[in-house]
C-alpha cells in the first residue's frame, strides 16, 4: 500500500518555487531516503510534505486523502510526524514537558517511550536546552513518535551530530518500521542513509533526477558520481 | 533609615510595574510585538476596581471584577485587531497597538472624565517594623499582586495549556508540528496578559489616582522592565520590576518626583547597550 504520494507538487518560499513539479511514492513500512545537493529543495519538500511550506501546485495525498490544504497541525493529526533539522527541541522546556506538550500526549505514551529511550527517563526533569547533540536527536525522535505516526519526515537527522554519533541514529532510524512507521529522509550523508533505506530518490533542481531501489542507486555509476561522492567518505 | 523605608514604599511601586512588564514579556515572547497597549488595559482594571469598590468596599472583590473586565478587553484586543494582524511586520503589530491604546484611552476619558478619581479607603495605622512604617493597604496589595503571580506562574508551569504557551514561545514551528492549536494558546495568552495587568491597575489606582492616562505614563518603566528582566523571561520581568520600582524611590531624594521616571530611560539604554538579553533572557529567545 502507498502511504504517501506526490504528484507535480511545486512551491517553495514566497514568489520563487523551489519544488518544480515532484512526483514521489513511499509505500508503507518503508525507508525512502531524499538525497540531492544543496539546494536541490530536499528540505523545502520536507516543509511543504508537513505544511510548514505553501503549495503553489500539485498533489499530496496521505493515506489515500489530499492533504495538501490542510494546516501543519492537522497533517500531525493524521498521522504525519516532523523532526526538523535545527531547532528540534523545545529548548526551555524540560524533556518531560518536550513530550507532555504534543497534543494527543498521555503518561501512558509517555512512559512507553521513556522506555524506548531509557537516557531520557534518566533526564526527564532537565531542560532540554542543557542536551548534547545525540540525546536532542532522541528527544526530537520521542516527541515526534508521541501521537504514534504512521510517516515520519526526518530533515537532515545527522547534520548537528557529531561523527561517532551518527552510526547510532541511523540504527535507531532503522527501527521505525518494525514500530509501525514509514520513514522520509533528507539526508546529506547520502550513501549512509542510502544503506538502510529500501529506496531512494535523489533531487536535482527541484525534480526528481533519479529514483529507485537504494541498492541499486548505490551501485550506479553516474548517481555515485553526480551526488552520492566518492565512495566510503560518506559525504555528497 | 529613611532609604530603608524608601525601599519598602518602592516594592509596591515596583509589583505594579513588574505585573505590566510581565504582561508585556508574555505577549512578546508568544506573539512576537511590544504591546503599547498593556497600560491602557491596566487603566482599564483601575477603572473597572473603581466602579466595584464603592458597592462592595471589598479591595478583593474590585480586584476580581477588574482581573475579569482587563482580561476580556485584552482578549477582544486580540480577536479584533492582533489576530487579523498575523504574520505582519512587528512595527505593523505595534502601531496597531498604539492605535488599540488610544482608541481604550479615548473610550474612558469620554467615559469617566479627566478628573483625577481616587479609591476612597479608610485610613489605617501603619505597623511598626523596627522602625519602619509599613502601612496595612500595602500588604493587601501586596498579597493580591503575589496572588495575581503565582497563579500566572503555576497556569505557566504547570497546566497544559501553560505548557503549550511556553512551547509556542519556544518554538512555533515546531509547536505546530506537535499539534498545538495556536488559536486556543493565543486566546488563553491574551486572557492571561488582560488579567495580570488588570491587577496592577487596581494596585495602581488604589496607590495614586485613577486617570485615562495612568496607564500610558508606567508603560516606559514596564517595557525598562520587560527588557531589563530579559524579553519573553517573566520571572526576569518579575525581578526587573521589583528592582526598577525600588530604585526609582530611592532616586527620587536625588531627581525628585517628577524626574524618577527617567530612570527607567536610563536603565533600558543601559541594558540594551550593555547586556541585550537582561537579566534572565536568553538570547536565542530574541527572534
Amino acid at each position: 500500500m502507498t502511504i504517501l504520494s506526490i504528484r507535480d507538487l511545486r512551491g517553495g518560499y514566497s514568489e520563487v518555487d523551489i519544488l518544480n513539479g515532484i512526483d514521489l511514492d513511499l509505500a508503507d513500512g518503508e525507508i525512502l531516503t531524499v538525497a540531492g545537493t544543496n539546494g536541490a529543495g530536499k528540505s523545502t519538500l520536507a516543509k511543504a510534505i508537513v505544511g510548514l511550506l505553501p503549495r503553489s501546485s500539485g498533489v499530496i495525498s496521505f493515506m489515500g486523502k489530499d492533504i495538501a490544504s490542510l494546516s501543519a497541525e492537522a497533517r500531525m493529526a493524521l498521522g504525519i510526524g516532523y523532526v526538523p533539522q535545527v531547532a528540534n527541541v523545545f529548548a526551555n522546556l524540560t524533556i518531560l514537558e518536550n513530550l507532555q506538550v504534543v497534543s494527543s500526549s498521555n503518561r501512558q505514551r509517555i512512559e512507553e517511550l521513556f522506555a524506548t529511550f531509557p537516557l531520557l527517563a534518566e533526564r526527564r526533569r532537565m531542560r532540554a536546552g542543557s542536551l548534547s547533540g545525540g540525546e536532542r536527536q532522541q528527544l526530537a525522535f520521542a516527541r515526534a513518535l508521541v501521537p504514534k505516526p504512521r510517516l515520519m519526515l526526518l530533515d537532515e537527522p545527522t547534520a548537528a551530530l557529531s561523527p561517532n554519533k551518527v552510526a547510532a541514529s541511523f540504527a535507531l532510524i532503522r527501527q521505525l518500521p518494525s514500530l509501525g512507521v514509514s520513514v522520509l529522509i533528507v539526508e546529506q550523508r547520502a550513501r549512509q542513509s542510502l544503506a538502510i533505506s529500501d529506496r531512494g530518490c535523489i533531487l536535482d533542481g527541484g525534480l526528481v533526477a533519479l529514483d529507485g531501489a537504494a541498492d541499486v542507486l548505490l551501485a550506479d555509476q553516474r548517481a555515485a558520481e553526480l551526488y552520492l561522492g566518492n565512495i566510503g567518505n560518506g559525504g555528497v | 533609615m529613611y532609604f530603608a523605608q524608601l525601599a519598602v514604599n518602592g516594592l509596591v511601586q515596583g509589583l505594579v510595574i513588574s505585573l505590566a512588564a510581565m504582561s508585556i514579556t508574555l505577549v512578546f515572547g508568544i506573539v512576537r510585538f511590544p504591546n503599547a497597549a498593556t497600560g491602557d488595559v491596566m487603566t482599564v482594571g483601575a477603572f473597572s476596581g473603581l466602579i466595584v469598590y464603592p458597592l462592595t468596599g471589598s479591595l478583593l472583590l474590585s480586584g476580581v471584577f477588574a482581573v475579569a473586565v482587563a482580561a476580556a478587553v485584552a482578549l477582544a484586543s486580540h480577536l479584533l485587531v492582533f489576530r487579523r494582524l498575523a504574520g505582519r511586520s512587528v512595527v505593523a503589530l505595534l502601531v496597531a497597538s498604539i492605535g488599540v491604546g488610544f482608541v481604550l484611552r479615548s473610550i474612558m476619558g469620554l467615559a469617566f472624565g479627566h478628573q483625577p478619581m481616587v479609591f476612597s479607603m479608610p485610613l489605617s495605622r501603619p505597623y511598626r517594623l523596627g522602625g519602619l512604617a509599613i502601612n496595612p493597604l500595602d500588604l493587601q496589595l501586596a498579597l493580591l499582586a503575589l496572588v495575581m503571580l503565582v497563579l500566572a506562574f503555576a497556569i505557566l508551569h504547570l497546566t497544559p495549556i501553560g505548557r503549550q504557551m511556553r512551547a509556542v514561545a519556544d518554538n512555533p514551528a515546531l509547536a505546530r508540528v506537535s499539534g498545538i492549536r495556536s488559536g486556543r494558546v493565543m486566546a488563553a495568552l491574551w486572557v492571561l496578559a488582560g488579567a495580570i495587568v488588570g491587577a496592577g491597575g487596581v494596585m495602581l489606582g488604589v496607590k495614586t489616582v485613577v486617570g485615562p492616562e495612568m496607564g500610558w505614563d508606567m508603560l516606559m518603566p514596564a517595557f525598562a522592565a520587560a527588557i531589563f528582566g530579559g524579553i519573553g523571561s517573566p520571572a526576569g520581568a518579575l525581578l526587573a520590576g521589583f528592582i526598577l520600582g525600588v530604585a526609582q524611590e530611592m532616586s527620587t531624594p536625588f531627581v525628585g518626583f517628577t524626574y524618577k521616571i527617567a530612570l527607567s530611560f536610563a536603565i533600558m539604554l543601559i541594558v540594551l547597550l550593555k547586556r541585550p538579553s537582561g537579566l534572565l533572557g536568553r538570547i536565542e529567545g530574541v527572534r
